[in-house]
């Protein structure tokens, strides 16, 4: 296993930056996820990484080497690819063998190493079907398979579960963490399923535009996001995002809506909000950081409930406040209908606050 | 039966008659098909065992009385100067047919494969340019190229017939395996090179038996082209040893009195190998066609 470090890593196609400036490291048997919507450059970042794309400039270091030059082969790197990749015209056991093969191992030791990783992964009995004969859990398994048999220093996986269905991707998600803690590898783990992000990651690496937003351990980037791009993706439902105008009067800072309501802010937010730039602040909330009342409560905004959605565990209700969603989780027992009046009140400790015009989240310090 | 069809809706009755009155035409036009294309090969299979006399005889025979080998002896016997020049223009078109099409896989495989993963200065322009010979008909190039050819000094040599089929076949070749190279997903090179192949590998061993469907395709596209032409052969050719089938069978046959079953058998023999090409690779084709279509 070995540590892996992007530094200033830029891929641009023209003008075009698909990869922007992204430093990062990954320690030795660290499972991180890059994460981001479509086209944001987790997957460029990878295939970097990989030696499938040339490096327009920064480095690449894979343990001690910088390896922008470097084959794909002489990196020490297995992939997991989203298509699985399994060279159809070859048998299970064949598609586990290439690895080796092409290392030119002896023939008796590329048994044993095949056998091992069918049995780690519980495919013996398929060792002699062809990939078209598998399902589709099964394939994942033999990418995974052709991954470990080789014990790279590093494994890559593209959006590995995304051609899943949804009960096999949940299986497979702790499959592969519970790979991750027993070989104690170093992952580099690209989707765009917080999800899987949050579940599965050491640390998860935010990507948008071709930009590193926030590389952070899931916990952290879920309770303290740097901007809205990232508390808005991290976490579902999305986080609430309300714009509201700032003031301060008589040594009270409040936030106020065009809609008329107004919400005096706690000391410390009030602190963060004054040293902003701009009078301009976005209130972030978590659905679970509302509190929903039925009637009016000192402090609390009155809004009328849009819809809502009861899941089983956590009933869900929408609101709207100055023009942007709110979600709301309460428990189901608390009857809501669309279009009754209700009351929110907002966590001054668990609140976010954003600069409204850099988008960035405001700190006390 | 009546009661069943009034409770039947009108237009639905009226729509399945039309849909059986397709069907039989398609049928009847099959049938017909069948004919047109089978019914000169019977003749010409029958007319080969026949005596050179019941051959002329009208009306004809449509069976021979006395069906005799003996058109297929003569062309194949080695000892006789029919048989020697038969053999000899037999095995004149095997190997120019064989070295086109070894020429054009070798051509065409890396030209194609260039074309599907490659972006270069020019790709677009060249790729429309691969199919500009295709444009003309064969024969408006029969001056130039002969006049070129008699400036490289290739007149009067197989070289010459090689080179100018590899020009009609190519084109064609290359854009039937660029599409099959890009059916092929890329990731299968990018697994392949990371699991320890070079670019050069992972082509060979991954990608090359992917395509063998396209291959095969290909090369039985050059050989029949090159096994039957005739004009090229018919103008860069002179000297009796080197001419090819299609040529041979014409010159030999027509000098004094035509012998159609010797003519025929000729002919059922070229076609031979044409036949017994395509029967045998169709298999392995159609295989690897259904192979490569369930890919996740």
């Amino acid at each position: 296993m070995a540590h892996v470090v992007l530094k200033d890593l830029v891929k641009s196609y023209g003008n075009f930056k698909a990869v922007n400036e992204v430093s990062l490291t990954v320690n030795d048997g660290e499972f991180v996820a890059l994460v981001g919507p479509s086209g944001c450059g987790k997957t460029t970042t990878l295939n970097l990484v990989a030696g499938l794309t040339s490096v327009t400039s920064g480095d690449i270091f894979i343990g001690e080497r910088v390896v922008n030059d470097l084959d794909p082969k002489d990196r020490d790197i297995a992939m997991v690819f989203q298509n699985y990749a399994l060279y159809p015209q070859k048998s299970v056991y064949m598609n586990l063998a290439f690895p080796l093969q092409m290392r030119k191992l002896p023939r008796d030791e590329i048994d044993k190493k095949v056998r091992e990783a069918a049995r780690v992964l519980d495919m013996t009995q398929l060792l002699e079907r062809k990939p078209r004969e598998l399902s589709g859990g099964q394939q994942q398994r033999v990418a995974l398979g052709r991954a470990l048999v080789r014990d790279p220093a590093v494994f890559l996986m593209d959006e590995p579960l995304s051609n899943l269905d949804a009960k096999l991707r949940v299986q497979m998600r702790s499959e592969i963490k519970r790979f991750h803690q027993d070989l104690k590898a170093t992952i580099i783990y690209v989707t765009h399923d917080q999800l899987e992000a949050v579940t599965m990651a050491d640390r998860m690496a935010v990507m948008n535009g071709g930009y590193l937003q926030q590389y952070d351990s899931p916990a952290q980037v879920f309770a303290h996001p740097v901007n809205m791009f990232v508390a808005s993706f991290v976490g579902s439902p999305a986080m609430s995002l309300i714009p509201l105008e700032a003031s301060t009067a008589n040594g009270d800072t409040v936030l106020t809506s065009a809609e008329g309501w107004s919400l005096a802010l706690s000391q410390p937010n009030a602190r963060k909000v004054q040293r902003a730039a701009t009078r301009k602040v976005v209130l972030g909330a978590r659905h679970s950081t509302i509190k929903l009342h039925k009637s009016a409560v000192p402090g609390a905004i009155p809004a009328k409930a849009y819809t809502v959605e009861p899941t089983g565990d956590i009933t869900f209700v929408q609101a709207f406040l100055s023009g942007a969603i709110v979600n709301i989780s309460v428990s189901p027992n608390t009857a809501v209908t669309p279009d009754e009046q209700i009351w929110l009140e907002f966590d001054q400790e668990r609140m976010h606050l954003f600069d409204g015009e850099t988008e960035m989240a405001l700190r006390a310090n | 039966m009546s009661t069943i069809a009034e409770t039947v809706p009108r237009g639905q009755t009226s729509r399945r008659m039309r849909i059986d009155g397709w069907r039989w035409g398609g049928r009847v036009f099959l049938v017909f098909m069948l004919l047109y294309t089978a019914l000169p090969m019977i003749w010409m299979l029958l007319t080969s065992i026949k005596s050179g006399f019941a051959a002329m005889q009208f009306p004809p025979q449509w069976w021979p009385d006395q069906p005799t080998l003996a058109s297929y002896q003569k062309l194949l016997d080695p000892q006789n100067s029919v048989g020697q020049d038969f053999l000899r223009f037999f095995w004149n078109s095997l190997f120019v047919s064989t070295a086109t099409t070894i020429l054009s896989v070798i051509v065409a495989v890396p030209a194609a494969y260039a074309f599907s993963r490659f972006t270069f200065p020019g790709r677009n322009f060249l790729f429309f340019a691969v199919l500009l010979r295709n444009m003309f008909p064969a024969v408006i190039f029969l001056v130039p190229l002969f006049i070129l050819m008699r400036a490289i000094g290739l007149v009067n040599t197989h070289g010459s017939l090689v080179l100018t089929y590899l020009t009609f076949g190519l084109p064609l070749a290359i854009w039937l395996l660029k599409g099959f190279y890009d059916n092929i997903p890329i990731q299968l090179e990018q697994a392949a090179r990371i699991d320890g192949a070079t670019r050069f590998q992972a082509f060979v061993l991954i990608v090359m038996p992917l395509s063998a469907p396209g291959i095969i395709a290909t090369a039985i596209y050059s050989f029949i082209g090159a096994w039957n032409e005739y004009i090229y052969a018919y103008t860069f050719l002179s000297k009796n040893e080197q001419l090819t089938l299609p040529v041979g069978i014409q010159r030999f046959f027509s000098e004094n009195t035509t012998d159609f079953p010797g003519l025929m058998a000729a002919s059922f023999i070229m076609s031979v190998p044409v036949v017994v090409l395509f029967l045998v690779l169709q298999r392995y084709f159609v295989r690897a066609l259904t192979e490569g279509a369930v890919k996740h």
